[in-house]
């Protein structure tokens, strides 16, 4: 494996070429250009607002907006990026059957693209925690590590699925109704602690939060996000999450890239005979 | 280093699947109907048990009808495709001219795709930018190289692809069927520009069905037949049984 990344290094200028590429094309043809990208979060958290404060307005979190957005664009960052990179190799045949280049590096460049995008649209959520009040605290220093760690989750999911799409073609397909599914089990629109602790699902009692917690990567980086961020919907204010939780969070995510490289690479030389 | 490639026992076999599941949906009525009657996976050696030796410098031609594994060997090559047996031992940076302009993408400039294809093929952002206007000139794009890449003409396309193919620094350079770029004028430019190469002592394997051209650049040539090496030698030697053989199996044809 350490080949294979040493390989992927080799060529980072053509990493970096084809990050360049996407974004290049994703605002070539918008008159708008970046912005329209931040129109999606927006819009989503628009709907929320909506929805959780004028709607249903039991869900008492203050200032909304914030809250949402803090689970939002980590969402959006994570399932675009996911569902892009799917097709990044199959959708590369012509090349894949014609040049020999690390092929880690189709994935990785969409994953990066995705990322940059992400990095921009933290831009209006900050102006959001500035319009809205919510006080920075040193936490935020934390940001770095924790988008790292969502990074490596994204390129280690991204890394499985678009090897799967090679030899299964609906991957894509699936994972589009999967995704929504993991929506909601992501406490995206929802505060973690609206979950009761303990529940009777089919006769068993289950501790809820803490499996939503182990079973869902996703849940984990969205808490931390909010609690560097954001704070807790009690009221505290933005601070650091306790470190055997951030520690957990990060050896799950380096697991699931560990385990994406070796899969890809596992299945990487078949790979131009089956696109 | 000392330079060039050799093959040492080296078969590929594909499998021919007609019955694996392309998608979960497949995979999941098959597990429904239980079927019992498996289709026998179908496989050939497209290359088979293939040995030989090419030292830094050679221009090898390889030759032989289609399906003969031409392509196969020169995948092997460049390792886009990995042996099934046997090994391949590289040695020294390839460049590959198998398809020009694979890396190419409509929507950017031919500047743009210059660097992509560069690096693509595995330069250095600084390499590209040291030649870039070598390319260029080479192409004779100078006016158009802002212009997006879906407004060239096929030749020119061809033609940026070509320049940039050869004015990668590679010790071995592998050259598919592809000296028919542009006009006549722009062909024997490519032609010359092969020469060049072999003269800095280049390592070139060259696989065309353009007798003509084989016998003109290369001293060595391989035959290949089915997969499997026929003949081994001089580039004179192997063409005229090649050709022979050919003749034989036409007048076989024609008795039939």
């Amino acid at each position: 494996m350490l080949t294979r990344i040493r390989e992927v290094y080799a060529y980072r200028e053509l990493l970096g070429i084809l990050v360049m590429r996407d974004l290049k094309l994703r605002y070539k043809n918008s008159v708008l250009g970046f912005l329209w990208s931040l129109v999606n979060p927006m819009l989503l958290m628009l709907v929320f607002t909506i929805v959780f404060t004028v709607m249903i307005p039991n869900l008492s979190v203050p200032k909304f907006p914030v809250f949402v957005m803090c689970g939002v664009l980590p969402w959006n960052f994570f399932s675009t990026a996911v569902t892009s990179s799917i097709l990044s190799v199959s959708h590369n045949g012509h090349l894949i059957k014609k040049v020999y280049f690390p092929l880690e590096v189709l994935p990785l460049s969409t994953v990066l693209a995705n990322f940059v995008n992400f990095c921009l649209a933290f831009i209006v959520l900050f102006g959001m925690i500035l319009v809205f009040g919510v006080p920075i605290t040193p936490a935020v220093s934390l940001l770095p590590v924790v988008m790292l760690i969502h990074l490596m989750f994204t390129v280690g999911i991204s890394l499985l699925l678009s090897t799967l799409n090679v030899f299964y073609r609906d991957t894509g397909v699936i994972m589009e109704v999967l995704l929504q599914a993991w929506f909601f089990l992501t406490p995206v629109f929802y505060p973690m602690e609206m979950l009761p602790e303990w529940a009777h699902i089919a006769g068993l009692l289950l501790p809820v939060r803490r499996l939503l917690y182990m079973l869902n990567p996703m849940a984990s980086i969205v808490a931390s996000y909010r609690s560097i961020l954001y704070g807790s919907t009690v009221g505290t204010a933005a601070h650091i999450p306790a470190w055997d939780f951030t520690l957990r969070t990060a050896l799950t995510s380096a697991a699931f890239l560990a385990f994406g490289l070796w899969v890809f690479g596992r299945f990487r030389q078949r790979f131009a005979e089956e696109v | 280093m000392t330079t060039g490639l050799s093959f040492s026992h080296v078969s590929k076999r594909f499998t021919v699947q007609h019955d694996r599941a392309r998608s979960f949906q497949d995979l999941m009525l098959r597990m429904l109907q239980r079927q019992g009657r498996h289709l026998p996976r179908e496989s050939y050696w497209a290359v088979n048990d293939l040995s030989f030796d090419i030292k830094g410098g050679e221009t090898v031609a390889i030759v032989g009808n289609n399906g003969s594994g031409k392509s196969t060997s020169l995948k092997l090559m460049t390792r886009i495709l990995t042996p099934t047996r046997g090994t391949v031992d590289v040695r020294g940076r390839v460049s590959g001219l198998l398809e020009l302009g694979a890396g190419f993408h409509p929507e950017l400039s031919g500047r743009d795709n210059v660097y992509l294809n560069g690096a693509l093929m595995g330069l250095k952002k600084r390499d590209i930018e040291r030649r870039f206007d070598e390319i260029v000139a080479f192409s004779e794009l100078e006016r158009f190289i802002d212009v997006q890449l879906k407004f060239y003409s096929s030749g020119m396309a061809m033609r940026l692809a070509f320049s940039i193919a050869v004015s990668v620094d590679a010790d071995i350079l592998l050259v598919d069927e592809v000296l028919a770029v542009g006009d006549p004028a722009f062909q024997v430019k490519c032609l010359h520009k092969i020469h060049e190469i072999m003269q800095e002592g280049v390592t070139i394997v060259f696989v065309s069905h353009d007798l003509d051209a084989v016998q003109s650049l290369c001293q060595r040539a391989v035959w290949l037949d089915r997969g499997r090496m026929m003949m081994d030698g001089e580039c004179g030697e192997v063409l005229d049984a090649y050709v022979a053989s050919a003749q034989e199996e036409d007048q076989d044809v024609q008795i039939l």
